[in-house]
């Protein structure tokens, strides 16, 4: 496991070891093409050859470029695993530690960032990395050689070589972004087939399947026609590539052949050129090019990476409010008072201003108001989920501090206004973990909903909610956060939404609960519920 | 496996003449690419061997080359074609796909679909659909191409050069390689499969703990979620890593084998030049040629990499594509007017067996409206969908015109029955491609009085017309908005039984009344049956049904 304190690494030196002996492994060609061009070289001039000393010395010399390329593709991966790795504990970590939904998108899109985005990494490092550095070292070894037998041939390299960045240039600034358009059209046409495959339940209904199938391949046919358009475009700049680098090679091919044939007497350092290095130069020059061609063929790789680094940075750079306290479980704290004092909250459009509140154990405080004046928001200051900017919320007398939130928090339950459930059982949504309480089941009315349930309360929820109606899911609500025998109880419109009877049982569980003695702190329209409380509490719209 | 050969036949069904061109691109591309190294190696070792003898003024050289330049530059043509060519029968075979993955959706069971809608299940989904795309493009193709090749250029060699190097390529670049990719994925499927789940459950992980955040802290359970991120990250990196390893190793192999075949063609072609039994320039021929082939056995690794996600997409995506025959559709009967008769019915929950509701028996004639009330969960909307002939009841029957519903035939019935459910569902377009999903020959006239009955036309007008684009999922109206708009839809389906679940749901008392005369006026002769919970809805009835629950009856 990585230790998360330490400094993030660059990944340029995590893959530097992986890298380099990439380049290693390239670089024995030059040493395996000395063996054939020997051999054909001896053949030619009759010196009887040590054939099979040959093949085996060029055979140990792949060798040795295998176990170089395994070591180089192994150091790679494990570098990008743990960096992989070291941005999802990231993730958790800053996830786990602030209070509040990121700007950066919804739960979906940071999950896609951890998850398949994430993994562009690794492709950039295995590919990417080592065909980047490949390229500053290969070709110019190579030319250097090829310079050395002849400056002809090196020419033609020097030429066709710096040649296809600068029309690879020209060509892509032409395409302008040609390969991330195809992306966003292919990404496009599955948001498409994601928003029909989203509605088709519904349009079965009204038998608009058979339509819904028609505009769908009628969209993703224009999408093919832009798109191809896009890419007659995009892929000649690959074709450059290939171009320039088969005529260098053809060229080097057709001058080393009139040389050898006495045709051409110009092109090397004054003595003819030799059938050693005339065959040499010819398996040299594929790979003088090759490196390139990786490069190109990785680049999308590199974009890729480059998007992804992007979104985390956002997602990084974004100031956020830190969690009061570690969410952690606690033992609770025996409830004397609470006190709000001054308690003023910024948000981005507008600020809200609370009265000042006094608590008692036993009171039950309905709170009413316009929507948006923030009744949710005060519930969420006083159950420690939002710091107050101004003001103070007083526990047992004692300002609320990242010391007590826990034990604080561990002496609430908290019934928020949507249901939201963890992709696990029911029977640990409500618990967490400890053996369910029937007579709180039967308080909260949700006995009767676990019998229509398939597993019972081994039955997974999750977005879907396993189909619970939106009553039953409050109901659900209201057993989890009676479930830890809390002091006070904190309900944000308890009954919003709900029919007459599912109202009630919501309301009777509420009373008995402040019947046995519970602290009640609820939002509500509701005047069935507001009639029953102790005390009832305005906020008013700020002029 | 099969899967994977079903989803490919998909693929390539409909495509076979772009494909058939992109392959003939894909070999005249590889075998000019062996051929140019192979000649040139020829060409040079033959030059050579002319020079020093001091023939070089006799040797042709024209020809060769000339063949040299054509060559590379047919190459580069042919590589450009070839891209153009998969690309364009790509991206035709990956929308068949989808048409092909919608069309088996929409026949299948209601509460299939109805999972779909998960985004959990749809990110899934395209993500396998994804994963699919490159079937043909990375595997097949490629595959092909390159073991075609691989074999004629074998047989060239056998003839120009020596069988026994042309043997020693096809075992070294076609048999040993194909038998090392199957091997490799047989290897690396569990550990594949196992840094997929590991994957899913890191993404549900992630989402849980961003979405239910206030509830994590509120009932002290951040460290678990955090722990079981962690946990879900360690898995996938380990499974990963393991993938990663064994797919390191048959790259390694691969390059063994490759190596070998240039070692043993450069040792037998050498040997038999100094023998005399061929030319050097031969010898030339085979070693380039072993080399050249490289290239087309470097496929294989890439496919590697990607056939055990595309196997476990197949194996998910190819039940979804299923046959296109609806069940129970063998007897379809033909009716043309209600009433709707429910007898003695009950249902359950999706997988359950208990009933939600006491058996309901009721009568709705044409022209009739029926509020079906009960408490938040009694099986409203079970009951809709029975009416529908979506899902089948627990007990009972419902007819429709005398005939079962679920034996209407499918086409008819959509003419019949519509049913608009709680979610309404609005897909991106405008809002005329919208409601033309219910009546592809709507008029416009036709579409605003639809809007106008729901109360939407000023709206409506105020947004741009009827060509007002909607983003994904509708987004660009509020609720009740699209509510209504989804209401118009059903007027424009002029249905005879139109089944609504909470219509009203969002708007406020006014609207909602004349919503729902809007909805009477403009379908007169319809029966409605109409799950309620507003006052509004429940006055609008000529009569009401309440759902009792199961155990007031035992």
């Amino acid at each position: 496991m990585d230790d998360p304190s330490k400094p993030q690494q660059m990944s340029a030196r995590a893959t530097a070891p992986g890298g380099g002996l990439s380049v290693l492994a390239n670089l024995i060609w030059l040493a395996q093409a000395w063996v054939i061009a020997t051999v054909l070289a001896d053949l030619l001039s009759g010196t009887a050859p040590q054939v099979w000393l040959s093949a085996l010395s060029f055979l140990g010399l792949g060798v040795l470029r295998a176990l170089l390329n395994l070591r180089a593709q192994a150091a790679l991966s494990h570098a990008a695993e743990a960096e992989i790795h070291r941005w999802r504990l990231d993730i958790a970590a800053t996830e786990a530690a602030t209070a509040d939904v990121s700007r950066f998108g919804g739960a979906g899109s940071l999950a896609a960032l951890a998850t398949e985005k994430l993994e562009a990494q690794r492709a950039f490092l295995l590919r990417y990395k080592p065909a980047r550095m490949r390229v500053m070292v290969v070709p110019l070894l190579i030319l250097a050689i090829t310079a050395w037998h002849s400056w002809a041939a090196a020419v033609v390299l020097l030429a066709a070589g710096p040649l296809i960045p600068v029309f690879m240039a020209l060509v892509g600034w032409a395409a302008k972004d040609a390969s991330a358009q195809q992306m966003v059209e292919i990404g496009s046409l599955n948001d498409l087939l994601a928003d029909r495959l989203a509605a088709l339940a519904d349009l079965k209904l009204i038998g608009a399947g058979p339509q819904v199938i028609d505009g769908f391949a009628m969209a993703s046919d224009t999408l093919r026609h832009k798109t191809m358009a896009v890419l007659r475009i995009a892929f000649l700049s690959s074709t450059v590539l290939e171009l320039f680098s088969a005529l260098g090679v053809a060229m080097i091919a057709v001058w080393v052949g009139f040389a050898l044939l006495g045709e051409i007497g110009w092109g090397t350092w004054g003595s003819p050129l030799t059938p050693f290095a005339g065959i040499y130069l010819l398996l040299l020059a594929p790979d003088f090019f090759q490196p390139l061609r990786d490069l190109a063929a990785a680049w999308h790789d590199k974009s890729a990476a480059a998007a992804v680094k992007e979104d985390m940075a956002s997602w990084q750079d974004e100031a956020r409010p830190k969690m009061l306290g570690a969410g952690a479980a606690s033992p609770a704290m025996a409830f004397e008072s609470l006190v709000l004092s001054g308690a003023k909250v910024e948000h981005a459009d507008q600020t809200l201003r609370f009265p000042d509140l006094e608590i008692r154990p036993g009171d039950s405080l309905a709170i009413q108001g316009p929507s948006g004046v923030g009744k949710t928001t005060l519930l969420r200051v006083i159950a420690g989920l939002e710091r107050p900017s101004h003001g103070a919320v007083l526990v047992n007398g004692v300002p609320l501090s990242d010391t007590q939130a826990d034990a604080w928090r561990a002496s609430l339950g908290w019934m928020p206004q949507t249901p939201r459930f963890l992709g696990r059982s029911l029977r640990h949504n409500i618990g967490f973990g400890a053996p369910l309480d029937k007579s709180i089941l039967h308080r909260a009315r949700v006995s009767h909903v676990l019998d229509t349930l398939p597993l019972n309360d081994l039955t997974q929820l999750g977005e879907s909610g396993a189909g619970l109606s939106g009553g039953e899911a409050r109901r659900v609500m209201l057993a989890r956060a009676l479930h830890r025998n809390p002091s006070v109880l904190l309900a944000d419109e308890p009954t919003a939404d709900l029919d007459a009877e599912t109202a009630q049982d919501i309301i009777d569980g509420l009373l008995a609960y402040v019947a046995d003695g519970g602290t009640l702190i609820t939002t509500t329209h509701d005047p069935r519920l507001i009639d029953q409380m102790h005390r009832v509490m305005t906020l008013e719209p700020r002029a | 496996m099969r899967s994977l050969f079903k989803i490919m036949h998909i693929l390539l069904a409909g495509e076979t003449r772009a494909f058939a061109q992109g392959m003939a691109l894909s070999l005249t591309v590889l075998i000019m690419g062996v051929a140019l190294l192979a000649l040139s190696g020829w060409f040079i070792t033959a030059a050579a061997a002319a020079g020093m003898i001091g023939l070089g003024t006799l040797f042709n050289v024209f020809a060769p080359s000339a063949m040299v330049r054509f060559l590379a530059l047919g190459r580069t043509a042919a590589r450009y074609g070839e891209r153009l060519t998969t690309h364009d029968a790509t991206l035709r075979a990956l929308s068949n796909l989808r048409v092909r993955l919608l069309g088996g959706v929409l026949t299948s069971p209601y509460r299939r679909i109805e999972r779909l809608r998960a985004s959990v299940f749809l990110n899934r989904v395209t993500s396998d659909v994804d994963a699919l795309d490159g079937l043909a493009l990375r595997l097949v193709l490629p595959g092909a191409a390159g073991l075609a090749v691989i074999c004629l250029s074998a047989l060239a060699v056998a003839v120009l050069v020596s069988p026994v190097i042309g043997g020693v390529i096809v075992l070294g670049h076609a048999i040993g390689p194909t038998l090392v990719f199957f091997w490799g994925q047989h290897r690396a499927d569990a550990p594949s499969r196992k840094a997929q789940a590991g994957m899913q459950s890191l993404r549900s992980r992630v989402i849980d703990l961003i979405t239910a955040r206030d509830e994590l802290i509120a009932f002290g359970q951040i460290p678990m979620a955090q722990k079981s991120v962690t946990k879900a990250a360690q898995f996938q990196s380990e499974s990963q890593a393991e993938v990663e390893r064994i797919k390191r190793n048959t790259g390694f192999l691969l390059d063994l084998m490759g190596w070998t075949v240039v070692a043993m063609s450069l040792g037998i072609g050498a040997s038999l030049a100094q023998a005399g039994d061929i030319t050097a320039a031969q010898a030339a021929i085979a070693i380039f040629a072993a080399l050249a082939l490289s290239e087309a056995v470097a496929p294989v690794r890439r496919a590697l990499s990607e056939i055990g996600k595309m196997r476990s997409a197949a194996k998910r995506i190819s039940p979804l594509i299923g046959d296109h025959s609806e069940p129970g559709t063998t007897s379809a009967m033909s009716v043309c007017d209600g009433p709707l008769v429910l007898n003695t019915v009950t249902a359950a929950r999706a997988g359950a067996a208990t009933p939600l509701f006491a058996p309901v028996d009721l009568t709705l004639a044409s022209g009739e409206t029926i509020a079906l009330t009960g408490r938040s969960g009694c099986g409203k909307s079970t009951l809709l969908l029975i009416a529908a002939g979506q899902i089948a009841p627990l007990g009972g029957d419902a007819r429709f015109g005398g005939e079962d519903v679920f034996r209407i035939d499918p086409d008819q019935r959509a003419n019949l029955i519509a049913m608009v459910p709680q979610r309404h569902a609005l897909v991106a377009g405008t809002i005329a491609e919208n409601l033309r999903l219910a009546a592809p020959e709507a008029m416009d006239d036709a579409l605003w009085a639809a809007l106008e009955a729901m109360q939407l036309a000023k709206t409506i007008h105020a947004k741009g017309g009827l060509d007002a684009r909607l983003g994904f999922r509708g987004t660009g109206l509020s609720g009740g908005e699209g509510r209504r708009l989804v209401l118009a839809r059903a007027v424009l389906c002029k249905p005879k039984l139109l089944l609504l679940d909470e219509p009203t749901e969002g708007l406020d008392a006014p609207i909602a009344k004349r919503v729902l005369e809007g909805l009477r006026t403009a379908l007169p002769g319809a029966a409605i049956l109409m799950a309620a919970h507003r006052p509004e809805e429940v006055a609008f009835a000529d009569r009401i049904v309440k759902l009792q629950p199961v155990r007031q009856v035992h």
